[in-house]
């Protein structure tokens, strides 16, 4: 029985619309916020000169590289690639299925709900209102409404695939259901959190666990939202462009499921050679090289199916795109990989080499197979001719330079600032530079990077402009299809038996527990699980060998099954982030720190770590001294041998704020004691460390007179705001839930306890004679007063306190600990 | 059932490359055999997981990182310790001003590490005050040019001080403390530091004998 079908082509035309103009938008943030790298200015004193001196500031809150960096990475992410794969994924998902998408309101709901999701992700993130965790920076409700529409259109997509008119499910169908589930997975676990109010959230884990859950969700965001669905995308649109068979089924299968069961284990290659348990370590870089060739599998399934079509490279912009950017995806699948080995990690970690690295991936990979699509999907969904070919290719080839320099300008930047800040004197005893000199030696590459952006970003426009031209050339056009109606027994069919308790399933997850036993298991055990698991293998082989057509019918069949393939594609990526983060959660807990503990704050501390966190320090600055001699040399104390950052130090950071990124010098060490009156009597809470209070008064208000050459921004709203007092109580409350130990307090004692130290702080001040521009007149008390309710007294607060730590003992130190496996093994060290 | 392609089957059967029956939208595939180097490279990193957990966990020949980074601390501790010693071996008051403070290019060190490290608490004219519009504001630090040494104003003492920060009986100025900048510079760099205040306050200095 044969019907007509219309696609659902209005769809795909609103989120490729979507995914231009945000991307443009997103790219644009992104060439603003390089430029603050140069100049300091960029972050709004340039208006000044833009409107001839009638907005006067030396620089504008929302407009600071602290609060554009999450807007930028947000509105690449999840707007311009995102809005992309749901072009993508709503035009083939159709076709491959033979059916209209199950629900054009969802899809409507879909399309609105996410662009209403960006609009205020677009507001909220200049306002500071973020959580602090990198790509999950927005806040609660609106981490609610993105559960929602995800929700939104997995039912519209798996509802699709429940009415499919086509017996087995395509390559690019897996790649997007994988999509669907592990982001689910990862969002929800990230964005836990304990509201303290509509616009603000503590995260409920904290220190190691928190860092540990970032980056679990961090890479996986990089792996299933900018890699899995725009591998189903190529699978889809590259064959159709080339007009050519895909190059091998069997590798498709290989590396897909060996692309998302490893991808999963490969968080913790963002937390080496720092006090992260070391076997974690180990997962976090063996996986990431592991994970190097499945990531390979699909180039090379890109590549070699344009085998006997690369001819049309002349002449066919869609496919030089295609070509260019599954290139860049196997150049920075190989890197990743690279940089995640410990010893180039120690070097090219929190420099522009990793800034670099994810470019080559986002402006190559995304942005290219985006433009390819765009181009291949316009005259399509317009009915008409691409508008201009010769635009395309010079998109192209500016595009391509844009990406050449930027990336070879951050490996430059990155690699050289690695050097310097390792770079010792003459006699090994010191370092050769000081951090704010390897920033200024860098500053050339900066401005290439940002020549290189622009470029890019232009070359967008001229998209834009095409895919314009194109569309006002024809009219909105919505294929119709004739297809066979499939009858209910021709798919779906296989029973949950016959998919889950099957000859190559049992035989993997049997070798794959064995794996795990061999990670946790006490010395001896261990090895024989490691046997087992061998054993296990090579029995595999055998039986394989023996009988292939029956491994191979029960993938056959797997395919035919949309919700069998659904759940061992959640088993598959659930498996790593369980085996990783549940152990640390068990494990790293206050009972068991041995060492350093961190110093609960007090309640303005707590407000000025609030401020640190909305102002987006951590996307310049670290906590996070690793436990490497240069850096232990910088940033420890004189005299302290062990001086790296001890996890305890961080235990009841909710959110961690370790950093990934060094545009400015570690803080880990910032703080110090309590300080002394002039009598020599201790004082009730304020603190002094390595720099005074009115260094850090100067330093807010102007950088670059405490430190000459610096490129941060000027923070002259802290002088004027006032510390949110208010609402401590809730943040506090919220605090104790998430599990920090705070005494019991009331609102009282919160607001006294406020007042005291914030006027020691302002104290402080005023008798070092800070000079406040907006209030020059103000003297003595007054001045006093003024100060103490402002925000910066409260971030010196913060600042002041970092890194203060107490000595602690566990009940049984030194002891083997279950789910511990660096307990359970002695090393050279501890013989 | 599963549908066995037939147009595999037959390809299989001639040993030539299968291009799968089954097409999608159009889509067909190939089912050529998995190129051995990538297959290679997917084994090498899986017994390199293997190999590399067994070294480090069985075979107790690889310190922890906290051990290295320890070890390896304390050697430059010691190390710096002894540059020290020697140094101070060939430092005196008397030397800092005679002969240190006397070379232009020694001068000329100390000014630029002055100005890089120091300037921003004491001011490039040694003043520690700075001008913000039309007011005099002081900065962090001491004044250097007010004739007060606070921690004593012989060269040696001023030496130690940069060394070691303030000393630990201080309550700081207005709360702050000068850190210990042995931790940065070499024992050379201080004593250049040194000899830059020299040549910068003579009159502070006219009193120190030479040998």
């Amino acid at each position: 029985m044969t019907t007509s079908i219309t696609y659902d082509d209005k769809s795909v035309r609103r989120f490729m619309i979507a995914s231009i103009f945000w991307g443009i938008v997103g790219m644009l943030v992104g060439v603003i916020i390089a430029l603050q790298l140069s100049r300091w200015e960029m972050n709004g004193k340039f208006l000044e000169a833009l409107t001839f001196g009638a907005i006067k500031s030396d620089g504008i809150s929302f407009l600071t590289f602290g609060r554009l960096r999450p807007l930028h990475t947000n509105a690449v992410i999840f707007a311009f690639v995102g809005n992309m794969m749901f072009a993508g994924v709503y035009y083939s998902t159709q076709r491959l299925c033979k059916c209209r998408m199950a629900s054009d309101l969802l899809s409507t709901i879909h399309f609105w709900g996410w662009q209403l999701i960006i609009v205020a992700a677009a507001i909220t993130l200049p306002m500071g209102f973020t959580r602090g965790k990198e790509y999950a920076e927005l806040i609660w409700p609106i981490n609610i409404a993105v559960v929602l529409i995800w929700v939104v259109f997995s039912v519209n997509f798996l509802w699709t695939l429940a009415k499919r008119n086509e017996p087995s499910l395509y390559v690019a169908l897996w790649f997007y259901i994988s999509t669907i589930v592990t982001v689910a997975m990862l969002y929800i676990v990230n964005h836990l959190s304990l509201p303290t109010s509509f616009t603000h959230s503590y995260p409920i884990f904290g220190g190691l666990q928190d860092g540990l859950v970032q980056w679990w969700y961090g890479h996986n965001a990089v792996a299933f939202f900018l890699t899995t669905p725009i591998l189903g995308i190529m699978y889809y649109f590259l064959p159709k462009a080339a007009n050519r068979p895909v190059y091998s089924y069997r590798l498709s299968i290989v590396h897909f499921w060996s692309l998302v069961f490893i991808y999963i284990w490969a968080g913790p290659h963002h937390l080496l050679n720092t006090d992260l348990p070391r076997w974690l370590q180990m997962l976090g870089m063996l996986f990431s090289l592991m994970l190097w060739a499945p990531s390979w599998g699909g180039m090379l399934n890109g590549l070699l199916t344009l085998r006997g079509a690369w001819d049309k490279l002349r002449t066919d912009p869609v496919i030089k795109f295609f070509a260019a950017g599954v290139t860049f995806y196997g150049m920075a699948t190989f890197e990743g990989p690279l940089l995640s080995i410990r010893a180039v990690n120690a070097l090219s970690h929190y420099t522009d080499w990793t800034i670099g690295h994810v470019h080559s991936g986002a402006l190559g990979w995304n942005g290219f197979m985006a433009a390819g699509m765009f181009y291949w999907l316009a005259p399509r969904l317009w009915k008409t001719q691409l508008w201009s070919k010769a635009l395309a290719n010079m998109h192209f080839w500016i595009g391509t330079v844009g990406i050449l320099l930027y990336v070879a300008a951050l490996w430059c930047a990155g690699i050289m600032q690695g050097l310097m800040l390792n770079q010792v004197n003459e006699g090994g005893t010191t370092l050769k530079y000081e951090f704010i000199e390897t920033l200024n030696d860098i500053q050339i590459f900066y401005w290439l990077r940002s020549i290189g952006g622009t470029f890019y970003l232009l070359g967008f426009i001229l998209c834009a402009i095409n895919i314009w031209k194109t569309a006002r050339s024809g009219v909105p056009h919505d294929e119709v299809v004739e297809v066979t109606l499939l009858e209910r027994k021709q798919k779906d069919s296989m029973r949950w038996g016959e998919a889950l308790l099957n000859d190559p399933l049992t035989h993997i997850v049997l070798a794959m527990a064995f794996i795990i036993l061999w990670f946790f298991l006490p010395p001896h055990a261990d090895k024989a699980a490691l046997v087992v698991s061998a054993l296990l293998c090579v029995k595999a082989i055998s039986a394989f060998k023996a009988n292939k057509e029956k491994w191979t019918n029960w993938h056959e069949r797997l395919i035919e099954n949309y919700l069998p393939f659904t759940v061992l594609v959640f088993v598959a990526v659930a498996i790593g982030g369980a085996v990783q983060i549940i152990p640390s959660l068990i494990v790293n807990r206050e009972k068991n720190i041995e060492g350093r503990l961190q110093e609960l704050y007090t309640p303005l501390e707590l407000a000025g770590r609030d401020l640190y966190v909305s102002e987006g320090c951590y996307n310049c600055h670290s906590q996070m001294i690793r436990t490497l001699v240069p850096e232990v040399m910088r940033y420890g104390r004189a005299g302290v041998p062990d001086d790296y950052s001890h996890l305890g130090e961080s235990l009841f950071d909710h959110p961690y704020q370790w950093g990934s990124k060094r545009t400015g010098p570690d803080l880990a060490r910032e703080g110090g004691p309590i300080a002394k009156d002039a009598a020599g009597n201790p004082l009730k809470y304020m603190r002094v460390g390595k720099r005074g209070n009115d260094w850090h008064f100067n330093h807010f208000l102007n950088p670059r007179q405490t430190s000459p050459g610096s490129n941060m921004p000027a923070y002259p709203w802290l002088f004027e705001n006032k510390t949110d007092v208010k609402s401590l109580p809730d943040k506090i409350r919220a605090q104790v839930a998430v599990g920090v130990p705070w005494p019991a307090l009331s609102k009282h004692e919160i607001t006294d306890m406020v007042e005291t130290q914030a006027q020691e702080i302002a104290k402080s001040l005023v008798d070092a004679k800070v000079y406040l521009p907006s209030k020059p007149d103000l003297k003595g008390d007054e001045l006093r007063n003024q100060l103490a309710n402002t925000q910066v007294v409260a971030l010196i607060a913060y600042m002041q306190k970092l890194g203060a730590y107490r000595e602690v003992k566990p009940e049984n130190p030194g002891q083997p600990r279950a789910l511990d496996p660096d307990s359970q093994r002695k090393t050279a060290a501890a013989k | 059932m599963s549908q066995e392609p037939k147009r595999g089957h037959f390809a299989k059967e001639k040993g030539e490359i299968i291009l799968r029956e089954h097409e999608y939208d159009g889509i067909q595939e190939y089912d050529q055999k998995l190129p051995n180097w990538w297959l290679f490279t997917f084994y090498g990193a899986i017994v390199w997981f293997v190999v590399y957990w067994v070294l480090y966990y069985h075979t107790g020949m690889f310190k922890t990182d906290h051990q290295l980074v320890k070890d390896e601390i304390i050697a430059v501790h010691a190390l710096k310790a002894a540059e020290l010693e020697k140094t101070l071996a060939t430092l005196n008051d008397s030397t800092l001003v005679h002969e240190w403070a006397t070379k232009p290019e020694v001068v000329a060190a100390g000014e630029a590490t002055y100005l890089a490290n120091c300037s921003a608490c004491h001011a490039a004219d040694l003043s520690a005050t700075m001008v913000a519009g039309t007011v005099t504001v002081p900065l962090p630090g001491l004044a250097l040019n007010d004739k007060v040494w606070k921690f004593g104003g012989k060269p040696m003492d001023i030496f130690k001080l940069i060394n070691d920060g303030s000393p630990p009986e201080s309550t700081g100025h207005n709360g702050a403390k000068m850190q210990a900048w042995g931790q940065t510079l070499s024992p050379k760099q201080i004593a250049e530091v040194t000899a830059y205040l020299i040549a910068k306050l003579p009159e502070d200095f006219k009193d120190i004998a030479p040998n």
